[in-house]
């Protein structure tokens, strides 16, 4: 056998059906091929490139922005029944490779008319045509044309009626062409392509020689999201918890291998447990980071059981993972299959357990917020940096330090002080060890404050921070120097 | 870290580790380890002076009995804290369980704690809180855990004291003062009381040390801010 052209095995190659190829819609062209002679029209090389036969499907009524978002991946999942590779071209039309799947139907024909079925049996208006390059069937399906071409051959025959607008090119190139008395796209092909690309940017002869399918233009597949659902039914109705959890290992040993499998990780689980009557019971298994680490998975589930309190026995349950997320590099731990980490916990672990047990908002950080007023100048904190990449490279921050000494505890309202112990204040009983340091803030949201702040040695020892509101003359402790 | 001594002794004492030099070598090795049981300074040179190893132990239990909140019960850890957080390489965490008030975070980045490994938990009973303080004391992540409790039996108590062992970290609890006569397993117990002027430190126990009252050139919360 004669091996073939170089030519056309590197087209196979730079046409091959990656999904990782860019999702730009010109992708990576050969920064010569835009502005260089056309390729010659070789016989081999153009049949090669017709390997591919891209039907391209146009819904007039989805290019609206307020049709609803991510219609086009749903439709996507209808049209992989016809083909693997399908992809989105925003806003409102999808391109399927279906070179692979006309045998299968029978005739192009056919599966042409197969696929347009699809949509109206959604009562979607569709405008659908099919060609051997991806823009030809584009502009031939928004030009409202249904063509079925399969030979390269015809493509520039059947392109130069379509009007130039079809081309959804920018609006600023298009009414240049229309200046120019250019309307259809034969009359932009007769021409001169330096002339077109120095005028329009090498983009518009790109996008020729793709329509033309003189140039590749590899598209990528589109890949529906995925998630992992798995159910146990039991076969009498159970109550105890210690049952489900011995159901629920198999489950989550198996997430555990989907994510493995998936280099991926989740921040959530969700368990349903289902009654025979009762709604369903909803438990969210949360964890302080991403992570596909069974051990953790297991160790949040069991927490979160060993609390629940069942309404009914249950049927079924189900395991169910949030949205995948990628690991970050840190948190692969090549050797964690060989002998894990000693028995030792992580900090992720220890917040995953004690949130499990005691409730998410029980465990919590805090941090200081850039702010006059005591009570605002800090906050909770819940998503917390539990993993050490995170830090790495930041140096310790000590925040701006405040010139009088504050308190460790902080009463959550001020207390205000009692007639007797603003006596013993004056008296001089208590000692007035700083002060005053006056904050008078916040007037732009309501709750602003006017205080001139003391601290105060009382007489056996304690420290308070105590303020003066301005306006009432009324004296608070508002902290404790513990 | 107390971890990492105990794995040079562990190396030490097998006997496959060929040791030049084997006499002078034990000796100087033998002595530093028994007294290196690593401490954090408390800031204060008058208390060093009274505790063993000059400074708060690790890896081991520690009760202050008082009655009252403000008497620099937190301040007299605070320097032992940021050190805790200090070591080279990693920042363990700090755990703060059931406060009686909010911790204020502008105080505690004023005298600088690192605030990103700190960690406040609010259960909602006495049981709850002794759980969490024994996962996060045997979770070896954590340098100190802090626990404020109503009281609490002896049992609770000794099983804290053991997961504070095998996670190698401090345990600070907070108690009334009415438990003074109870036994308990902590290393160091220390009774905090209003005094004439300043606040009154007493050690009650401490393990290779001697109790009694320990006096303050200035105030306990004063001295370190």
């Amino acid at each position: 056998m004669r091996p073939r052209g170089l030519k056309s095995a590197m087209a196979d190659l730079f046409e091959a059906p990656a999904a990782e190829a860019p999702a730009a819609r010109h992708p990576a062209p050969p920064p010569s091929a835009a502005v260089s002679p056309p390729p010659p029209p070789q016989k081999e090389a153009a049949r090669a490139r017709s390997r591919h036969l891209w039907y391209a499907v146009v819904f007039p009524a989805l290019g609206e922005p307020q049709s609803p978002a991510g219609i086009l991946e749903r439709l996507c999942l209808h049209a992989q029944r016809f083909t693997p590779w399908v992809s989105i071209d925003p806003p409102n039309a999808l391109l399927l490779e279906i070179r692979g799947s006309v045998k299968l139907f029978g005739s192009l024909a056919a599966l042409h008319a197969d696929i347009d079925a699809v949509w109206s049996g959604l009562r979607l208006r569709a405008q659908s045509s099919t060609a051997p390059s991806t823009l030809a069937a584009l502009w031939l399906a928004r030009a409202g044309q249904k063509a079925l071409i399969e030979d390269p051959g015809l493509l520039a025959g059947r392109l130069a009626k379509l009007p130039v607008a079809c081309t959804s090119w920018e609006n600023s190139r298009l009414s240049t062409l229309r200046t120019m008395g250019v309307n259809r796209i034969g009359e932009l092909m007769r021409l001169p392509r330096a002339g077109i690309a120095r005028r329009f940017g090498s983009g518009a002869v790109l996008d020729l020689d793709i329509a033309l399918a003189r140039q590749a233009a590899p598209r990528r597949a589109f890949a529906a999201r995925e998630r992992f659902r798995e159910r146990c039914d039991f076969e009498t109705e159970v109550e105890t918890v210690a049952y489900i959890q011995k159901a629920l290992e198999p489950l989550i040993e198996r997430c555990a291998r989907f994510l493995r499998e998936r280099q991926a990780g989740v921040q959530a689980l969700e368990l349903k447990l289902r009654h025979r009557t009762e709604p369903v019971t909803r438990v969210r298994l949360g964890l302080a980071s991403v992570t596909g680490n069974p051990l953790r998975l297991a160790d949040v589930s069991m927490q979160k059981l060993s609390r629940l309190e069942l309404a009914a026995p249950i049927l079924s349950l189900e395991l169910l993972s949030g949205r995948l997320q990628p690991l970050s590099p840190d948190s692969i731990d090549v050797f964690a299959c060989l002998g894990g980490t000693d028995g030792r916990d992580t900090a992720p672990q220890l917040v995953e357990r004690l949130r499990a047990r005691l409730g998410e908002q029980a465990v919590y950080g805090i941090c200081p917020v850039p702010e006059h007023r005591p009570e605002a100048a800090w906050q909770r904190v819940q998503v917390l940096q539990a993993d050490d990449a995170s830090r790495r490279g930041r140096p310790h921050r000590r925040a701006d330090a405040p010139e009088m000494p504050r308190p460790v505890w902080l009463l959550n309202e001020p207390a205000k002080l009692r007639d007797e112990d603003v006596e013993q204040l004056h008296r001089g009983c208590s000692m007035l060890e700083e002060g005053p340091e006056r904050i008078e803030s916040g007037w732009w949201d309501g709750k602003d404050v006017a205080r001139d702040y003391y601290i105060v040695r009382q007489a056996g020892g304690a420290r308070l921070w105590i303020f003066q509101e301005r306006r009432s003359q009324c004296w608070y402790v508002h902290g404790v120097f513990a | 870290m107390p971890r990492e001594a105990l794995t040079l002794a562990d190396i030490l004492a097998d006997a496959r580790v060929w040791k030049l030099s084997l006499s002078s070598w034990d000796a100087s090795a033998g002595q530093r380890l028994s007294s290196s049981r690593p401490v954090w300074s408390t800031g204060r040179d008058a208390l060093d002076a009274r505790l063993p190893g000059g400074g708060w132990p690790t890896a081991s239990l520690i009760e202050v009995l008082l009655d009252e909140p403000g008497l620099g019960e937190v301040q007299l850890f605070l320097p032992a804290l940021v050190q805790s957080q200090r070591v080279e390489g990693e920042t363990p965490w700090l755990v703060w369980i059931a406060p009686p008030h909010e911790p204020f975070a502008p105080a505690l980045a004023q005298h600088g704690i690192d605030l990103d490994r700190l960690l406040v938990v609010r259960p909602v009973s006495a049981t709850e809180a002794l759980w969490a303080a024994e996962q996060a004391l045997g979770s070896g992540v954590c340098a100190a855990v802090l626990l404020w409790l109503k009281g609490t039996d002896d049992r609770w108590l000794r099983r804290l004291k053991l997961a504070a062992e095998a996670g190698g970290a401090l345990g600070i609890f907070f108690r009334p003062e009415r438990h003074r006569f109870e036994s308990s397993p902590a290393a160091l117990r220390l009774l905090l009381t209003r005094g004439n002027e300043y606040p009154r430190l007493d050690i009650l126990k401490v393990q290779g040390g001697r109790p009694g009252p320990v006096e303050f050139e200035s105030s306990l919360s004063a001295a370190s801010s």
